[in-house]
């Protein structure tokens, strides 16, 4: 096994495709950190303002306590995965794509044994996809945001626990979708349609029909949830006095609108990555390589 | 996990790709130590079967073994069989070298082989290269580089001379002939039999997924009987002779002429001068290998014509040829199955030659092609096709 996982991983490092995706992946990660810090510190400002005083005080609330930050971190991780994903979307995609699936499993002594080295090389890419996102996150969110609003080191952690966790299933997913389409612009098309506009579409929905409670059990909600319930619960511990209408409000701004707590998002996610991930693996395990 | 005589057992392979039947229950044997072509027409199933053989297409029923395991129980299959495939891949964006490196991991050979396969198939300097840029030919030799990484017992290749040049082809016969002498296994599949014929000892015909001829090319070779041509002044008094002479295989060719097998030109003339026949053409004819291919292989998806041959002997499915001639009452009449001639015989005018019969016979009738007597030593008219009508799928092949 160890052979055959040192072989999957020559195949991600002797093509462009890993830089070629992680570059996009560090901008977009950085660039929404950027932005989203910038917005929350505006936000925060001026609730510290004079003129928000009289709207604070009557709330009972501190806005300097306010680790706004968070919120942008969660948002960012959950865009910034968006790569990590298609990354495993190819895995298999492009395998088939190009006949070397033919060649891997010529090479292994069954397809159980390749697919389980390249499922534990599409691990641990998730995770170095993970880190570079989180610390691109981090570094963009501690440019544009005040130290006051930044996590503490327990809360930073936390969040990049939850962020390097949601990148591996990201991948886990798109490897799973890409082993059941086979086809690479296929495979990218519709997680990318998916994951950016179908599912908002259907959480718009709803949001407004007021069925928040099932956005949390759709992959892109559950995944959402992993990140932006830590998000809000780190800033709901920290803020001091919240009142508790502003608490769901805080969630649809961490993207964790009608998502479970974090482990439970996780294991919601986990599901359908496991879904996806074993009908990938049955339909490859059984195909005809012709 | 396996035997290690390098043998490869087809038994009753059989797979139906929905209502497409593309292999039937096949067998065959292919022993160590020799070059062993497995040939048949595109679409015969070769493909197919080798792919089953390789684990790559799960088979509807039968099994494919290499050293009596099937693929998925060798181990680590790429020390025991390479295979070069027609439909196999290349990252374009991966270098021939990292190519290698990625399977020779997956093998568990040192990285050192890359280097050594590469030199060995003659891409030493294009091993930094990208896959995407090589030729057809260059793109076979890094897949055979591939085959050999993990230095197999047996060798697959599926149509390995694609694409080659003439000194590519050459250099693979020379390669394989030497692998196979070293003791080990090798098969490949091409569907022409001229291009593998001097490579390999022993043949696999296949046609229609199903085995046509298994056995060494040598005997396939002494299977090519040659048969007599001969234009006699009366048909009917000639094969009546040489019935009387124990002589059985007489065959109506479409052109006037009969075709004898199992003699000699000298024996038919001896023959038709003892019954007082004329003969105004005479010629000995032999069946190439290629030609015995085709009719081993005959007419699978070719519109009447195409792939039917001029030569019939041997043919199990043709008992009655004369039936199908119009216009021989009178020695055929004890031919099971004769059907009123459509067409007097008289009408022939072979039966009362009249004097001067040569200058007719220069201008033939118009209806009659063929009279003409071949100059000596020369092939038999083209005939595209001389049974198509009636034949259809007719030979050794057809409808089997």
């Amino acid at each position: 096994m160890g052979n055959l996982i040192k072989s999957e991983f020559r195949k991600t490092t002797s093509t462009g495709l890993w830089w070629g995706l992680m570059i996009p992946t560090v901008l977009l990660a950085f660039g929404w950190a950027l932005g989203t810090g910038a917005i929350f510190k505006t936000i925060t400002d001026f609730m510290s303002s004079s003129e928000a005083e009289e709207l604070t005080t009557l709330l009972g609330v501190d806005a300097s306590q306010w680790q706004m930050s968070v919120f942008g971190m969660a948002r960012s991780i959950n865009v910034a995965t968006i790569f990590p994903m298609i990354f495993g979307g190819l895995a298999i995609a492009n395998e088939i794509n190009r006949k070397t699936i033919t060649t891997t499993f010529l090479t292994a002594p069954n397809r159980v044994s390749a697919l389980t080295a390249k499922m534990i090389v599409y691990i641990l890419w998730g995770a170095i996809f993970g880190v570079v996102i989180v610390a691109s996150v981090s570094i963009g969110i501690a440019i544009t945001s005040d130290s006051g609003s930044l996590p503490d080191v327990g809360g930073w952690l936390a969040l990049a626990g939850v962020g390097v966790l949601s990148s591996i299933l990201m991948t886990m997913f798109g490897v799973g979708v890409g082993a059941l389409m086979t086809s690479v612009v296929g495979t990218t098309v519709v997680l990318l349609l998916y994951m950016l506009i179908v599912e908002n579409g259907i959480q718009l929905v709803l949001a407004s029909q007021g069925l928040p409670e099932i956005i949390g059990f759709l992959p892109n909600g559950a995944v959402n949830g992993l990140t932006g319930s830590v998000a809000s619960s780190l800033f709901v511990a920290n803020a001091g006095v919240v009142p508790e209408d502003l608490v769901e409000g805080l969630r649809a701004i961490g993207g964790a609108l009608g998502a479970f707590d974090w482990w439970l998002s996780g294991l919601i996610f986990l599901v359908w990555t496991a879904l996806f991930f074993l009908g990938g693996w049955a339909a490859t395990q059984r195909k005809d390589i012709t | 996990m396996h035997d290690g005589t390098g043998r490869i057992v087809v038994q009753n392979l059989t797979k139906q790709f929905g209502p497409v039947a593309a292999v039937q229950n096949l067998s065959f044997t292919v022993e160590p130590g020799s070059v062993t072509g497995f040939l048949g027409p595109n679409g015969a199933g070769k493909t197919t079967t080798l792919r089953m053989l390789l684990g790559l297409v799960t088979p509807t029923a039968g099994t494919g073994l290499i050293n009596g395991r099937p693929f998925s129980h060798l181990g680590n299959p790429a020390r025991v069989v390479g295979a070069v495939l027609e439909a196999q891949g290349f990252h374009p964006k991966r270098t021939a070298r990292n190519h290698l490196l990625v399977y020779a991991a997956a093998i568990g050979v040192p990285d050192s082989r890359a280097d050594q396969v590469l030199q060995l198939v003659g891409l030493g300097a294009a091993g930094d290269r990208k896959a995407g840029g090589f030729s057809l030919g260059m793109k076979q030799r890094l897949a055979l580089a591939t085959a050999l990484l993990g230095d197999p017992q047996v060798l697959v290749l599926d149509e390995p001379a694609n694409g080659l040049d003439p000194e590519g082809i050459a250099w693979l016969r020379t390669f394989l002939q030497s692998y196979a002498r070293g003791g080990r296994t090798v098969l490949i599949s091409s569907h022409l039999l001229a291009e593998v014929e001097q490579t390999v000892d022993q043949v696999v015909i296949i046609s229609r997924g199903q085995t046509m001829y298994h056995g060494p090319l040598d005997h396939l070779r002494d299977q090519q009987q040659a048969r007599v041509l001969v234009q006699p002044s009366d048909t009917g008094a000639l094969v009546a002779a040489l019935r009387e002479d124990g002589v059985g295989a007489i065959e109506q060719l479409p052109d006037g002429r009969i075709a004898i097998s199992g003699v000699t030109a000298k024996q038919v003339a001896d023959i038709a001068l003892k019954a007082g026949v004329s003969i105004y053409g005479i010629q000995e004819e032999k069946a190439d290998l290629e030609r015995l291919f085709f009719q081993l292989t005959n007419g699978q998806y070719a519109a009447p014509g195409q792939y039917a041959q001029p030569v019939a002997y041997q043919q199990p499915g043709y008992q009655q040829p004369y039936q199908q001639q119009p216009g021989y009452q009178q020695p055929y009449q004890q031919q099971p199955g004769y059907q009123t001639p459509p067409q007097p015989f008289q009408q022939q005018p072979y039966q009362q030659p009249p004097a001067g019969y040569q200058q007719q016979y220069q201008q033939p009738p118009q209806d009659q092609p063929g009279y003409q007597p071949p100059p000596p030593g020369s092939q038999p008219p083209p005939q595209d096709n001389p049974y198509g009508p009636q034949q259809g799928q007719g030979g050794l092949g057809g409808g089997a």
